[in-house]
């Protein structure tokens, strides 16, 4: 079947930089502002921009992304004429194949994939940035100038782009600079990760980057600067909303209090809903003596106790006399009574013990040092956990 | 798998629930912050490992057909099986008005009911908020070889009640007292029954013969004068027949309390409900709630003590709820002030409108209105 466009989503990275978060699980099913995991904002996404087939490209500990995405249904691409496909690695004849060894090898391994579509335009997503974007304007402009790549770029602070790729546009609008994780940048107009490729052009490049023993098959290092080198036109398309790349603890900690200022990123606009499987549960019950300001909370729990500027997901149980600030609490997390949880990330299904403590607010002015319970770690009662931990479930803790 | 089908009754909408079923049947009446009646009778059948369920609707089901469409949401879009809407077949009844009796109903519907593929049929009504664990009742039913077993609990979940008086060894019942009946002994019957399908069969053909529409008065009071025995099942959990707008409004606020809500929604037997993709509830610097259960996708800003809210409400600043039902969409702007009012979905509340109810005569709000 012939599709315009088709998208392949990045998703098999570690995440390393989450520790105990992603253990056990890939970073795009680590759970987020309440509602949702980090990759139901790529898959809403496409869904919304009308881009029916996504492939999610999975490696590391995939078995809880798999059986979330499923068949699809949540996000409306558990479709006849399209859909999701989870694309794992694997072997060919001969032994060849295996892991993927970067993120071009990636798709230059499920080419066939791409090719099944036989599409013009393949749309390249990371499965670790919170934003609302709409991908068809991106083609739109993709089309229009004729490039043979067009890059999401945002622009960030000058301080913070030595983190991201950077790149200089010519007189002609298109890119005329670019550097993966340059030490010395020369312009704050950052790379999201997110390209549009023309697929003919994309499939060339990465036949031709395989073939080069000493490329790392990435994107951002290897594809894009050759490209460039070549005289390819890449295009730098500026987004203007609202976007957060989640993939250390400090940003996850901060997209979520983010979500509590509701102009920065409106999750309860209708035009662009972002969907997410649901667990069956009941209504959340605010208790009589909850003492509840400024949160998000989610279907499911069962809150007695204090709870400020918090984001909570579905489940979570905060007993009477507990207290729970600036902090995010996964699915299933329990707050025994008294227990003090502060400027904290507490994993799904964690335990904190009753009157526990974990974390402390910052100094005036200091910025907060977070502390983490891993999925299924369990703090005992009376036990304190200081601020900037990080526990996994089998009590290692760094 | 469990030999039974499932068949709910859906097509009451009782009058003295007013306004709440000028547009619905008492099924689909909206409860609990995120279901509808009928998703208590779907889910027991579900998790059961029920898998063919027919839903018997006569009139008024547009938003029945709305919250079920196929299925998918209780796993009844089977291949083979699942979900089938039973509407009148058409040759019979078709210019009466209401179903008068049950058995009216089925035998309207009889023509699915020769075909179902199973030998058991569990009877549920549609209007029950219970979570019934039907493996175990079925197991009772067969175990017993009675023909017939009906659900009962030792309280009486309204005043209208169908009792039955168990015989010495409690099994069974061969008595029956109908409803009002000025006898307020024996067990009470939550009008749940499993049955042998030939029995049925049998009951609704002689209903048709004898123009009889009534199933307990008709049909189960001639079963038991012919010397049939009735199982008994004793159900423990919480019941509640949604019958009236009190009831209404009294169940509600009943699942305000761990216990009723614990017994309703246990964790191993979930109740399922038409999925709708949104987001958490965002609760501001001013929200202060209390004692209430709230669904997803709400922006609260106001004071909220002792209420039922649903999916996608919003409640302003200022504004202050007790003891409300608010279902879903609705917006209550600032400073306005509701106690012990239902309002219907999608209400506009203005800007410091005062609307007070009694917690024995709430007042209710219809579907759309702006106050």
């Amino acid at each position: 079947m012939k599709k315009e466009c088709i998208a392949m989503l990045l998703a098999g990275g570690q995440g390393s930089r989450l520790y105990a978060l992603t253990d056990r699980a890939a970073k795009p099913i680590v759970p987020f502002g309440g509602k949702y995991r980090i990759i139901d904002f790529p898959l809403s996404n496409c869904a919304n921009s009308g881009i029916d087939v996504v492939g999610v490209l999975t490696q590391y500990q995939p078995l809880l992304l798999n059986s979330y995405i499923g068949s699809g249904q949540p996000w409306d691409l558990d479709s006849l004429k399209g859909g999701v496909y989870i694309l794992p690695p694997y072997q060919s004849a001969g032994g060849k194949g295996g892991w993927f060894s970067g993120t071009a090898n990636a798709v230059y391994r499920n080419m066939d994939f791409a090719d099944m579509w036989d599409p013009d335009y393949v749309l390249i997503l990371s499965g670790d940035h919170i934003y609302k974007m709409n991908y068809a304007e991106m083609l739109a402009a993709h089309k229009d100038s004729g490039a043979d790549c067009t890059i999401a770029v945002i622009r960030v602070p000058k301080e913070e782009a030595s983190r991201f790729g950077i790149m200089s546009t010519g007189e002609d609008g298109f890119v005329s600079e670019f550097a993966e994780k340059p030490k010395k940048p020369k312009s704050d107009l950052a790379s999201m990760g997110i390209y549009i490729f023309s697929w003919k052009k994309l499939r060339e490049y990465l036949l031709r980057d395989e073939a080069n023993p000493k490329s790392d098959k990435d994107f951002g290092k290897n594809i894009i600067p050759l490209m460039l080198a070549e005289g390819e036109k890449l295009l730098p398309f500026p987004f203007g909303g609202y976007w957060r790349d989640v993939g250390t603890l400090d940003s996850l900690w901060e997209a979520n209090m983010d979500l509590l200022d509701p102009n920065l990123i409106d999750l309860f606009d209708v035009n662009w809903p972002i969907r997410s499987r649901s667990p069956i549960k009941p209504p959340q019950y605010l208790g009589q003596n909850a003492k509840l300001k400024h949160n998000i909370i989610t279907e499911g729990c069962e809150l007695e106790g204090t709870v400020e500027s918090s984001v909570l997901s579905n489940s979570v149980t905060v007993a009477e006399g507990a207290l729970v600030s600036h902090s995010v609490l996964m699915p299933g997390c329990v707050i025994e009574k008294g227990a003090r949880v502060e400027y904290s990330v507490i994993g799904e299904n964690a335990i904190i013990g009753k009157n526990a403590r974990v974390g402390s607010p910052p100094k005036p002015g200091e910025k907060p040092l977070l502390t983490t319970c891993g999925p299924d770690s369990v703090v005992e009662a009376g036990e304190i956990i200081p601020a900037g931990t990080m526990l996994y479930y089998d009590r290692r803790a760094i | 798998m469990l030999d039974l089908f499932g068949l709910i009754y859906a097509y009451h909408s009782y009058p003295a629930l007013n306004e709440l079923v000028i547009h619905r049947t008492s099924a689909s009446l909206p409860f609990c912050s995120r279901y509808r009646l009928i998703d208590f009778a779907i889910s027991s059948m579900t998790n059961a490992g029920v898998r063919d369920v027919g839903i018997v609707m006569q009139k008024n089901y547009q938003s029945l057909l709305n919250h079920l469409e196929g299925g998918k949401d209780w796993d009844l879009d089977r291949g083979n099986g699942g979900l089938t809407m039973m509407p009148p077949y058409g040759t019979n009844n078709s210019d009466k008005g209401q179903y008068r009796g049950s058995m009216e109903s089925l035998s309207s519907v009889r023509s699915y009911i020769e075909n179902i593929r199973q030998n058991h049929v569990v009877l549920f009504r549609g209007d029950l908020a219970v979570n019934l664990d039907l493996v175990k009742i079925y197991e009772q039913h067969i175990a017993s070889g009675a023909e017939i077993t009906a659900v009962c609990t030792q309280d009486a979940p309204d005043s209208d009640t169908i009792r039955f008086l168990p015989d010495e060894d409690g099994k069974f019942a061969s008595k029956m007292h109908l409803r009002h009946s000025s006898i307020a002994k024996g067990l009470c019957s939550i009008e749940v029954y499993i049955i042998d399908r030939m029995r049925l069969l049998e009951m609704i053909d002689w209903c048709q013969a004898n123009a009889r529409i009534h199933f307990h008065q008709d049909a189960l009071a001639r079963y038991l004068r012919r010397g049939g025995k009735v199982g008994i099942y004793i159900h423990e959990g919480y019941v509640s027949r949604i019958s009236s707008v009190l009831s209404y409004y009294k169940s509600n606020l009943d699942m305000l309390n761990f216990e009723n809500r614990d017994q309703l929604f246990p964790d191993d037997q979930p109740v399922y409900t038409k999925g709708r993709s949104s987001v958490s509830t965002y609760y501001d610097e001013n929200a202060s709630v209390t004692n209430s259960l709230i669904a997803d996708g709400c922006k609260i800003s106001g004071e909220v003590e002792n209420c039922v809210i649903f999916r996608g409400v919003k409640i302003k600043k200022g504004a202050k709820l007790s003891n409300c039902i608010i279902m879903a969409d609705t917006i209550v702007s600032e400073d306005a002030e509701l106690t012990c009012v239902i309002s219907d979905k999608n209400v506009f509340f203005n800007r410091g409108v005062v609307l007070m109810g009694n917690s024995s005569l709430p007042l209710t709000v219809p579907k759309n209105m702006i106050v």
